[in-house]
């Protein structure tokens, strides 16, 4: 390959990376104006609140209570190298609001939530039925996409808190059967260094994640191609894209919350 | 009454509709024949607002250029596919719109008008709570049918009815369309490469090729004319001026 063309094919790489980011914002801004337009659809807000908050809530709970089990030994191995053992329930905790909890729960619930509402509108429209939608007065980004984006966005903080608890558990319960910690102690000691700044950052996070996912995964559907490829390749792209940008986003509000 | 003017219509390169004029009275049912690919569901998806046309205009029931949303409550379209919502059983499939937007029906009397619907169609009350993964072909059919006359609408559409059915449900599928159409005084467009729905549909046929409105006339006269592309695709010859693949 010649260094002029090695060139034009990085501008025309470029120019459609460009042309996507445009594509997506461009979505994100339809999205967020059609949630202020009546009508409203509380009943498929109910729907989704059940489907992205409530079903999410096993995932989430396995993952938060290993990943606090494995991060209970983690810490203890390594604080044990100079003596700090005692600092196992604290940081334990402290990790689980602040990072893990929010990332893991996120992760999992964009494999969940995001392949599941890519391959359901994607199927939608590869079958005409966003068509039907809007043949029958009903305006699609309305009915389909805000009340998924607004259930992931207000479910998604619940999911979190309730997955830090069930992570802070994981780490009692390997703090107390395996490490020789007391019980009473480790729970005073993972709750007394816990700040409330800890925990709402840890949820405000989850509130962005959420709206991430459902978006992602809302965007891809809605472009789906055609036939069973389509659909598919509309959901891995929808999984990959949030998860992406949840760890993007993660750093970024990680330094606006907490860089001195 | 729907009206088409000069309507052009490209993707890229492919110039699909290139200048598509006719008329439909009120009252009258054309069917548009065509053969795979020559723009009939890009046709109607710009009669409905679906698509925006490059060029020309559109007027169904009276409103010109109009937005599908605002169009919904003046025609009714049955899709190739049904396009039921899987999510809703039958009845809220039947009756969605009239469940949403302003005055909206309540659960009961929106229930009852479904069934009432659905016995148009020939389906007993007890399809009603199914949901669409549950009904055959030919009921999805009937489903998609009684959603699109459940305002009465004074235009219908009809994109491919009788595709992936057997002869049988094909025949009856044409029947409804025609008793219900009659019925409704509606005026209708209906896009097939079926010629038995040519037959028991339609008032009036025309024949879109390379993107225009290539002939227009009666039923008995699509069948008897000898010109070369409409004798080509009513008798289905492999034979002809239309290229086929084989």
């Amino acid at each position: 390959m010649t260094p002029r063309a090695l060139l034009g094919a990085i501008g025309r790489s470029l120019a459609e990376t460009l042309a996507s980011v445009g594509r997506f914002s461009g979505f994100v801004i339809t999205s967020l104006m059609w949630m202020l337009r009546a009508p409203f659809y509380p009943r498929e807000l109910l729907a989704q609140l059940l489907h992205i908050g409530w079903l999410s809530l096993p995932v989430v709970g396995l993952t938060t209570l290993f990943t606090g089990g494995a991060l209970a030994l983690q810490i203890y191995a390594g604080s044990a190298r100079f003596s700090a053992e005692f600092a196992v329930p604290s940081i334990t905790a402290i990790g689980m609001v602040r990072e893990l909890g929010p990332v893991l729960g996120g992760l999992m619930v964009a494999a969940r939530v995001a392949s599941s509402i890519a391959a359901e509108i994607g199927t939608m429209k590869v079958s005409e039925q966003i068509d039907a939608l809007r043949t029958l007065a009903v305006e699609p980004m309305q009915y389909l996409t805000v009340p998924r984006v607004l259930a992931a966005t207000l479910s998604m903080p619940v999911l979190v808190a309730v997955g830090d608890a069930i992570g802070i558990l994981g780490g009692y319960a390997v703090g107390v059967t395996r490490l020789g910690f007391d019980g009473g102690a480790y729970l005073r000691n993972s709750l007394d260094f816990l700040e409330f700044w800890d925990v709402a950052s840890g949820m405000i996070k989850g509130a962005v994640f959420g709206f991430l996912v459902a978006i992602s995964g809302c965007y891809f559907g809605m472009n789906s191609g055609r036939g069973a490829q389509g659909v598919g390749e509309a959901t891995k792209s929808a999984v990959v894209m949030a998860s992406i940008l949840i760890l993007a986003a993660n750093y970024l509000l990680t330094e606006a919350f907490f860089s001195a | 009454m729907i009206r088409a003017h000069d309507l052009e219509k490209s993707y890229g390169e492919n110039r699909v509709l290139r200048g598509v004029s006719f008329e439909v009275p009120k009252g009258e049912s054309l069917v548009v024949i065509g053969g795979s690919g020559t723009g009939k569901s890009v046709l109607l998806k710009c009669l409905l607002g679906l698509e925006r046309a490059d060029r020309g205009s559109v007027e169904v029931a009276g409103l010109a250029n109009p937005k599908p949303q605002v169009l919904a409550q003046h025609v009714g379209m049955l899709f190739q596919g049904a396009a039921l919502f899987d999510s809703l059983p039958v009845w809220q499939n039947v009756a969605f719109r009239l469940m949403r937007g302003r005055n909206p029906l309540g659960a009961t009397e929106a229930q009852a008008l479904a069934v009432e619907k659905l016995a148009r169609v020939g389906l007993g009350p007890e399809t009603a709570m199914l949901f669409p993964a549950e009904l055959s072909g030919g009921m999805q059919k009937r489903v998609g049918l009684a959603r699109a006359i459940a305002g009465d609408p004074p235009v219908l559409f009809f994109d491919e009815p009788t595709a992936g059915l057997d002869p049988v449900m094909a025949a009856v599928i044409n029947a409804l369309i025609r008793e219900i159409t009659r019925d409704l005084g509606a005026t209708a467009l209906t896009i097939t490469h079926d010629m038995r729905t040519v037959r028991d549909v339609a008032d009036r046929v025309a024949k879109l090729h390379e993107g225009r409105f290539y002939w227009q006339g009666s039923v008995a006269e699509a069948f008897a004319t000898e010109d070369p592309v409409m004798r080509q695709f009513t008798r289905g010859l492999t034979e002809g001026p239309v290229a086929t693949l084989r």
